[in-house]
């Protein structure tokens, strides 16, 4: 069964490379497209530079989405990851 | 192959501080749970390419999923494809990325922490070259 869901977050810290790399192998852990989106830019959640490219920084509001079989499951990953990811400013 | 075997990833550059530079960041990005083994220079320590130092940094980097080598320029590209011409004595499977050197070994490193076989790492690294900085 396939489906949307979707969360948004307030980031920490900036989403700078190390948790971007770490955000990108979690969601290669799911089947369904994930995606950040962050003001008008969008990234495939998947791909470390393109969430990099991102420019994502403390304060900002971002959203987690995903499409799929396992969506809802790996919105919670993702969002667990940048909570905790950009706590610490890495 | 078991399961959990990951691809390795092999930096073939002119200059060994490059190399191993580029290897540092990418691990730290990635998570530290790929090979990354840096081939930079020459034997003798100066700015070059060896096909000794490369075939065993393959070797090293090889865990049963097989090695994606990223060269930096020129004569890297060329030391790498005199060297795959002739593959008996190399893990398998062995591709050559042709990708941008630094985003491109953190792409596919970051693919390959997230379980990817050779082809979807080497298209990790070779889609770097489309990603926009800014």
């Amino acid at each position: 069964m396939s489906a949307n869901y979707e969360q948004a977050i307030t980031l920490n810290g900036d989403l700078h490379a190390r948790p971007a790399g770490a955000l990108a192998v979690a969601a290669a852990q799911f089947s369904s497209a994930v995606s950040i989106t962050a003001g008008a830019s969008s990234a495939n959640a998947k791909s470390v530079l393109a969430v990099m490219g991102l420019g994502a920084t403390s304060g900002q509001q971002i959203t987690v989405s995903a499409d799929g079989p396992d969506a809802e499951e790996a919105v919670g990953a993702i969002v667990a990851i940048l909570l905790e990811a950009t706590r610490v400013g890495t | 192959m078991s399961l959990d075997a990951r691809v390795g990833i092999v930096l073939v550059s002119h200059s060994a501080a490059l190399a191993e530079g580029a290897a540092d960041l990418a691990a730290q990005i990635s998570g530290g749970t790929v090979a990354i083994i840096p081939a930079g220079g020459t034997e003798d320590g100066g700015l070059g390419t060896s096909s000794a130092r490369v075939t065993r940094a393959v070797k090293l980097a090889d865990s049963g999923a097989g090695v994606l080598i990223l060269p930096d320029l020129g004569s890297a590209v060329l030391t790498v494809r005199v060297l795959l011409s002739e593959p008996d004595d190399l893990p398998a499977p062995i591709e050559l990325a042709d990708a941008p050197f630094v985003e491109g070994v953190v792409a596919a490193t970051v693919a390959a922490a997230g379980g990817a076989d050779i082809t979807a790492v080497r298209a990790a690294a070779e889609e770097a070259r489309d990603v926009r900085k800014l």
